[in-house]
């Protein structure tokens, strides 16, 4: 029997106005969507390899001398992903670029094809398409799943057979989910045909497992929405009613409370702005001035000249060292600070089911913040492999002070560190790594669990509902 | 008759379910959302106010010309409550110095860029996407659905003309909207006139007056358009799905997509042209300056002190090293401020670039009334680009008046002035302490000159004053409140149209 009265339902979806302005507007969307993706995608690839490569050239140039591998500045670029097609998350508003040397680093920035006169967008990828417009046509299938054929005078007739309520209400949102999975997936083929059939990229494994985990949490984002709209249809007597509700909550959930992030964080954990960055900045390096003054470091610690024997070089290494760090820990908090206010944005706002798919997408393609975050954290493992090195490197020197800290001049007429050359090969450079799929799946598994809870909700709100619905 | 229908649709719209919820949940919105924005404003404005009262105090300590290099700030505009525009995502400081011209600039000391990933939460989301919904169910079956109630043939079949029908409808359907609308903007003028530190001057009223107008236009436009569907469609279910997918595409895939097709189709120049300009122009101005160095005798020792903005200064100095630094200065400054400018002549190409992807993604996205409106709204608050272009314009023309003025006290960056405190007397005893090797001295001597030395008298200096051009922002805004009332005038035209064939049976 559930299964005539979700053939029954499919079919009417299928055969109304609603479903094939949804199937025309999603499949627009995604062929736009896959086209600009490719074209976007080439160019993004081709200038990280032309970025990386200008990079490891110039960086292999300083292997002519050991200590000019510690000095020179790399340019670090973020990698763009494949899986940008199913959750851009804002890469191209992050920072991609990161400039470090052994000693420090800089602030990531947002490099590239970016522009930052343009207000917030979203791009069209799969999490938009899914997250905003499959959910609101789902709403729009059901909205009408009970009042409306109680209002046709059908839905007594049904029940006045011997159909238990619960199967007609599992019949219902299977045909429902039928019925707006054949967009969403027309949609996903579509695009990921532009991708296929593009000529220079490829889908790995990996990937391909990556895009079907997404796929099952679209489908698990939507049923949160066929349930939400039979709950409500099934709390209301008109049908136009039921719409009202459906479309204030849709935008309550989708569009509203997604904006709260921002402007909540701003007011409850706001990263420190210019003026205390560069004040703490000031402060940590005072506080190192006055302890060079006190003698913390050594005799002549401050006393800088082009002769090794008229200064005290490992008490001025100390003194620059002390002074690096400091400076390091003020960049490495404020840099805390920025992505934490970020995080709690986030958080704040995933009441909203389209929030915590967004990040469940995220985690699952290895894109978006979380990216960024890995990616520095990377970044500054690589760092000190860098520096052992060097260091390692710089103790078979007998000629050396071995002592390595941030003052170019200095290193360089004390003879601080080595100057032989080094073969570059076995010089560390640095690789991005990708998160393993199961890893990825730990990041996300909070949020599909809270995806699935409320699925649970929606599912236990309208069973319950749709048994003491009035049905004549 | 007009009147009559108008009269008799208003009071039904006011008593129906959508109607009553809709209002509802603005006015909740609205209180809710106002006093989470305006405590956000009061604490950039009072970051604004000690930003400004801790550069006026360091102002007070400066000894010497050279280290004269203010920050100038922008202060928060309070109707960004209402739009936010681009206010949060654009930096609000600039360093007045020589060798920089200020320019807009998002750098990640001065915005925060993880936050990129938040879209904007405003007062005119609530217009863009509620009071739009609103009109979009209230429109819907204003034509269809008395088609299928049988009131409609019953009307024409009297003396009621079509246009009269129509033209009470759309009233009706202003004054239902007019509502919510004016209710919204009560409870956020009530909310914001009770925070502390807020100040509406008559300038954000005659602009609040204007958002309120265009709300209005921009309301009507989405009632209009679906009022044209519902002049189309026979059954009202019909002309919802119409007008609910027209509006999810005017609300959500075009001001995207636009943005979204503007940054593909005009790609930015490649960025090593840029830099590969600003590499040879590092390169010139260091040879120039090495060139200029390399004529002078050395001067010497000397001691280093920083000013309170974070320039450095000449404290002490040799008689000859004062010489050194006065040939010095008169020759390096002109070639510094000279290569402030081709620096920035690179940069404004860049900047340029920006603005014509962001002027194409605007154009695109014109087809949309809520495109429309987001502009109207940003411009009237002072948030849009052009906004913060002019204020950096401002900054610009200050820090002329600034160097004018360092010019003017130092004649031309030759007075002793413009570079060291120290007096001819103390610079003589250095040399001597200096060639007997006396540290203490030096030292003693070096605190002498700091504690003596008075802060500069800046009682005549140039202080920073800026007015937004709120008739400026009205002619930016005229364009697209122009197009609101022209897409107004084509949707109804197009109903009235569909109307006058449309089958009442």
């Amino acid at each position: 029997m559930i299964l005539h009265i979700m053939l029954k339902e499919i079919l009417e979806e299928i055969l109304s106005l609603r479903f094939v302005l949804s199937l025309l507007l999603v499949i627009c969307l995604s062929a736009a969507g896959g086209f600009v993706f490719v074209d976007g995608y080439r160019q993004q690839t081709q200038d990280y390899w032309n970025e990386t490569n200008e990079n490891l050239s110039a960086f292999s140039e300083q292997a002519k001398q050991l200590y000019e591998l510690a000095f020179y500045r790399q340019e670090i670029y973020r990698k763009p992903k494949l899986l940008t097609l199913c959750a851009e998350a804002f890469e191209e508003s992050l920072p991609n670029n990161f400039r470090l040397n052994v000693f420090t680093f800089n602030l990531p920035q947002v490099k590239g094809q970016s522009n930052f006169t343009i207000p917030y967008f979203s791009s069209v990828d799969w999490v938009f398409i899914v997250s905003l417009i499959l959910s609101f046509v789902a709403l729009l299938l059901t909205y009408d799943s009970f009042c409306g054929e109680k209002e046709a005078g059908t839905l007594r007739l049904m029940l006045a057979g011997s159909i238990p309520r619960h199967n007609v209400l599992i019949a219902k949102y299977l045909g429902a989910m039928f019925a707006a999975g054949i967009p969403l997936l027309i949609g996903l083929l579509i695009s990921l045909i532009i991708v296929a059939l593009s000529k220079d990229i490829t889908i790995n494994t990996d990937e391909w497992l990556r895009i079907l985990t997404i796929v099952v949490l679209s489908f698990l984002y939507l049923s949160i929405f066929v349930f939400l709209g039979m709950f409500v249809s099934t709390r209301t007597i008109h049908s136009a009613n039921c719409m009202v509700i459906l479309l204030l909550v849709w935008v309550g959930l989708v569009v509203l409370i997604p904006s709260l992030g921002r402007i909540v964080s701003d007011v409850t954990s706001r990263s420190p702005g210019q003026e205390e960055f560069r004040r703490r900045l000031t402060e940590a390096e005072e506080q190192v001035n006055s302890d060079v003054a006190a003698g913390k470091y050594g005799e002549n610690a401050g006393r800088r000249s082009p002769n090794p024997k008229e200064c005290n070089p490992p008490a001025r290494a100390r003194y620059i060292n002390a002074s690096t760090d400091a400076e390091n820990r003020v960049i490495k908090e404020h840099h805390n600070k920025m992505v934490a206010q970020a995080f709690a944005g986030r958080n704040l706002t995933c009441i909203s089911p389209a929030v915590i798919y967004q990040r469940a997408s995220e985690a699952i393609a290895g894109t978006g913040i979380n990216h960024c975050v890995s990616l520095f954290q990377q970044i500054k493992q690589y760092q000190s492999q860098l520096k052992e090195y060097i260091r390692n490197r710089d103790r078979q020197d007998p000629d050396s002070l071995h002592l390595l800290f941030d003052e170019e001049n200095s290193v360089a007429e004390w003879n601080a560190i080595s100057k032989r050359p080094v073969s570059f090969d076995t010089v560390p450079k640095f690789q991005e790594r990708d998160l393993a799929l199961g890893q990825s799946l730990k990041l996300a598994i909070w949020d599909i669990g809270l995806l699935a809870l409320f699925n649970l909700v929606f599912f236990a709100a309208s069973f319950v509902s749709f048994l003491r619905y009035d049905v004549r | 008759m007009i009147w009559k229908i108008a009269k008799k649709e208003f009071l039904l719209n006011l008593m129906t379910f959508k109607f009553a919820v809709a209002t509802v949940v603005c006015v909740v919105l609205t209180a809710v959302f106002v006093p989470i924005l305006a405590k956000d404003y009061q604490q950039r404005l009072k970051d604004y106010d000690d930003n400004v009262s801790a550069n006026e105090a360091k102002l007070r300590e400066v000894k010497v010309y050279k280290v004269l290099t203010p920050t100038i700030y922008r202060p928060p505009t309070l109707l960004s409550v209402f739009a936010e525009g681009l206010e949060k995502r654009i930096g609000n400081s600039a360093k007045i110095e020589l060798k920089s011209i200020p320019e807009l600039n998002a750098a990640p000391t001065e915005v925060n860029p993880y936050l990129s990933i938040f879209p904007a939460l405003d007062i005119s989301l609530i217009f863009k996407v509620v009071i739009s919904l609103l009109a979009l169910l209230v429109a819907y079956d204003v034509i269809s659905g008395e088609r299928e109630q049988g009131t409609l043939k019953l009307i024409l079949s009297n003396t009621a003309a079509r246009h009269q029908v129509l033209l009470g409808k759309l009233i009706a359907g202003l004054l239902t909207l007019v509502v919510p609308i004016t209710l919204t903007f009560i409870v956020e003028l009530l909310v914001l006139e009770f925070f502390p530190m807020v100040d509406l001057g008559w300038s954000d009223w005659a602009r609040i007056a204007l958002t309120y107008i265009a709300s209005i236009v921009f309301v009507s436009a989405i009632y209009n358009i679906s009022l044209l569907f519902s002049c189309l469609a026979k059954r009202s279910a019909i002309s919802l799905i119409l007008g609910l997918f027209s509006w999810v595409v005017f609300v959500v895939v075009v001001p995207n997509g636009s943005i979204y097709l503007a940054r593909r189709t005009h790609l930015l120049e490649p960025k090593e042209k840029r830099e590969g300009q600003i590499k040879a122009l590092t390169e010139k101005y260091k040879s120039e300056r090495e060139e200029i160095g390399a004529k002078l005798p050395s001067g010497g020792l000397e001691y280093d002190d920083y000013g309170p903005f974070g320039e450095w200064y000449v404290l002490l100095c040799t008689p000859s090293g004062a010489e050194y630094w006065q040939k010095l200065s008169t020759l390096r400054n002109p070639l510094e401020i000279k290569y402030a400018d081709k620096f920035w002549e690179v940069e404004r190409t860049y900047l340029g670039d920006l603005f014509k992807q962001n002027y194409l993604a605007k154009s695109l996205s014109r087809i949309s009334p809520v495109s429309l409106y987001e502009n109207v709204a940003s411009t009237l608050a002072g948030t849009d680009l052009a906004s913060l272009q002019y204020f950096t314009d401002n900054v610009r023309v200050h820090r002329n008046k600034v160097i004018d003025y360092i010019r003017a006290k130092t004649d031309n960056f030759s007075a002793l002035s413009y570079f060291t405190p120290s007096t001819q007397e103390a610079r003589e005893q250095f040399e001597k302490y200096a060639r007997a090797e006396n540290w203490q001295a030096i030292d003693e001597l070096k605190q002498k000159t700091i504690d003596n030395t008075p802060s500069l008298d800046l009682q005549d200096f140039p202080r920073f004053a800026y007015r937004p051009d709120v008739v400026e922002g009205l002619r930016r805004a005229a364009l697209d409140i122009a197009l609101l009332i022209i897409a107004n005038v084509i949707f109804f035209t197009l109903a009235f149209v569909a109307f006058i064939k449309y089958d009442v049976r």
